[in-house]
């Protein structure tokens, strides 16, 4: 900060200057200014930092404690109330998984409902990224006449409030006899109008020659499309497929209604019909917490540049 | 497309070949136009149809009853309209609350320092985590005796508060709750909008001797517009959807001071079977919610002119 300073002024070629008491005022509050704004700034970013990351922090440290632990750190507020240093076993992880009698005789089994919560997002991502990627091809490609409205009829579904028609929605799905299924989890989800969009956007930037030039080697369209188009997207694939699994696997309401039986739950529905804070043991609770967000944490955290690009392609263009 | 092979096909019969290729690429956007018109678009119609019904799952399209269920929710059914009413109070709290941070957040996070990558991140963490895992934390987070908020106001001499509990608080606690969930997709969005404004209009309105506070008033806002305006209507979206912490943490309680209107198509539905009545909720909060969005777009797009 000092450097910067002494050799924007003018002081080596114009001594004279150094000496007038106006500009060593001007540059005294320069500095004032700056060391302020420095200040100001660390402690907004402590400030934010403190809000978002506490909470979390507060569960991961005391997943491995004992209640006794947890609730005897959380006042006075110290360095105690977050680390476990006084304490440090995966017992609540055994237990929420339903790995120890004691798990089991309390009915929890989130080693069910990991299994189901996978199952089912890989299923989805499986199908759509098929169905998307046919769709998108269509509207990216292929000539149709009145293309448009049937654009309209698949980007107007995002305008749908999912969670306002969600009691019809059950209706349909349990009119076709697949509701209390493992398919009722998965089917409604198949094909989506934010992934079509952002597809038709990737494939859009492949260049239309390849195309032309693999139709002259005898390609057949959906050859072109397995061929050409999808081998030129793969980020834009991996990035939609990521959306598409984190999606199904926090999806609560839907799966909440659409399957009642246990051994159909995916995990956010097992938490919170199995922990909440009347359960006498928090660090069980909280492990469960860690569980049921690691999959979909990890994968943020490792691919954070995807995740805004995604957000930002999905939402506002054009 | 190769014109060789058009022109040889064009001369057995242009139509033909046309409509098999056109048939051809109907192939591939098929499962997908199924699949929303089973998924999106029919249970809108069905949403309908069972509102003009007393429907239940068990008995099925019982009787006709006409209007009968949307007259009796909006003349009779008092309880309907005070979810309406809490729905619009949480969605007058959450959309300005949301926009606002995101922006001030926006900006504080672009800002060309080391660690701001970081802090996006930390900001984006709860956008990816579930809402019902916030829900469950919060409410630890929140409980009176033993939480860690309570926990940290004594430590600092301040006297312990009631939150979800409080028929006062309780509303604004689940805003608050919501709002710390969603910023930071909305900040997001913005931080991208941030970067597409040039330099050059700062450096012009730094000339013309605009401060800080100008310069954000002056170029960044009305830069921004578009993506202002997106952010506000998605977050009313949002807003009007909220569903996940009301189930977890409140029940709509205490005494429905925190009821939605989801929350209670919801209860309708599923605590008392009436599929057909809460199909009429639905339509008519689906015909609000629209009403809302189109006059928001409509609003914000007559500042353009």
């Amino acid at each position: 900060m000092e450097l910067p300073a002494t050799s924007d002024s003018p002081a080596s070629t114009q001594p004279q200057f150094i000496e007038s008491p106006q500009t060593q005022n001007d540059r005294r509050k320069r500095r004032i200014r700056s060391v302020l704004g420095f200040v100001l700034r660390i402690a907004i970013y402590l400030l934010i930092t403190i809000v978002f990351v506490a909470p979390m922090f507060w569960v991961l440290g005391n997943s491995v404690r004992s209640s006794q632990s947890i609730w005897g750190h959380v006042y006075p507020v110290s360095v105690l109330t977050f680390l476990p240093l006084d304490q440090f076993s995966i017992k609540n992880y055994m237990e929420a998984l339903g790995l120890t009698s004691v798990g089991k005789g309390l009915g929890l089994d989130l080693s069910r409902a990991l299994f189901i919560s996978f199952a089912s997002a890989i299923t989805v991502v499986c199908f759509s990224l098929v169905s998307n990627s046919c769709a998108a091809y269509f509207f990216a490609r292929l000539e149709f006449p009145r293309k448009k409205i049937l654009l309209a009829f698949v980007l107007a579904t995002m305008m749908i409030p999912q969670q306002v028609v969600i009691v019809p929605l059950f209706l349909v799905v349990n009119q076709l006899g697949i509701i209390n299924t493992f398919w009722a989890l998965v089917v409604p989800w198949f094909a989506s109008p934010f992934i079509t969009f952002a597809l038709i956007q990737f494939f859009s930037e492949v260049p239309k020659e390849l195309d032309e030039a693999a139709t002259l080697d005898g390609a057949n369209l959906f050859k072109i499309l397995v061929n050409v188009v999808i081998p030129n997207s793969i980020p834009g694939l991996l990035t939609v497929s990521l959306l598409e699994f984190q999606f199904v696997w926090n999806e609560f309401y839907w799966p909440l209604i659409a399957v009642t039986a246990k051994d159909l739950m995916p995990v956010q529905v097992a938490i919170a019909s199995q922990f909440t804070e009347r359960d006498p043991e928090w660090g069980r609770v909280f492990a469960a917490m860690v569980i049921a967000s690691a999959p979909v944490i990890i994968i943020f955290m490792s691919l954070q540049r995807f995740y805004y690009q995604s957000a930002v392609t999905s939402g506002v263009k054009g | 497309m190769g014109t060789m092979a058009l022109q040889t096909k064009k001369r057995s019969g242009i139509n033909w070949y046309k409509m098999r290729m056109h048939g051809a690429a109907l192939l591939f956007v098929l499962p997908a136009l199924i699949n929303f018109a089973v998924f999106r678009y029919y249970p809108m119609i069905w949403a309908f149809r069972a509102s003009l019904w007393d429907y239940s799952l068990l008995g099925g399209f019982r009787k006709f009853v006409g209007f009968d269920n949307y007259v009796r929710a909006l003349t009779e059914d008092k309880f309907f309209w005070h979810s309406l009413r809490v729905t619009a109070v949480f969605a007058i709290g959450y959309v300005p609350l949301v926009v606002v941070l995101a922006l001030l957040l926006a900006v504080f996070a672009s800002q060309p320092y080391r660690g701001m990558g970081l802090i996006r991140g930390f900001i984006f963490v709860p956008v990816v985590t579930s809402y019902i895992v916030v829900s469950i934390v919060w409410g630890m987070v929140l409980n009176k005796d033993v939480g860690l908020l309570n926990g940290f106001l004594s430590t600092i001499g301040l006297p312990r508060m009631e939150y979800l509990t409080s028929i006062r608080n309780a509303l604004p606690t689940l805003i608050g709750i919501s709002v710390w969930k969603d910023v930071g997709y909305s900040m997001i969005i913005l931080v991208a909008g941030l970067r597409g404004i040039p330099e050059d209009y700062y450096d012009a309105a730094h000339l013309d001797g605009a401060n800080a506070w100008r310069r954000f008033i002056d170029v960044t806002v009305p830069m921004l517009r578009r993506h202002l305006m997106f952010v506000t209507v998605i977050s009313t979206l949002f807003a009007f959807q909220v569903f996940v912490p009301i189930y977890q943490l409140t029940h709509g309680g205490p005494a429905r001071a925190t009821n939605v209107a989801v929350y209670y198509i919801y209860q309708r539905a599923f605590k008392f079977g009436e599929m057909g009545y809460a199909s009429a909720l639905s339509v008519i909060l689906l015909v609000i919610l629209m009403v809302v969005s189109l006059g928001q777009m409509r609003l914000m797009r007559g500042d353009d002119v």
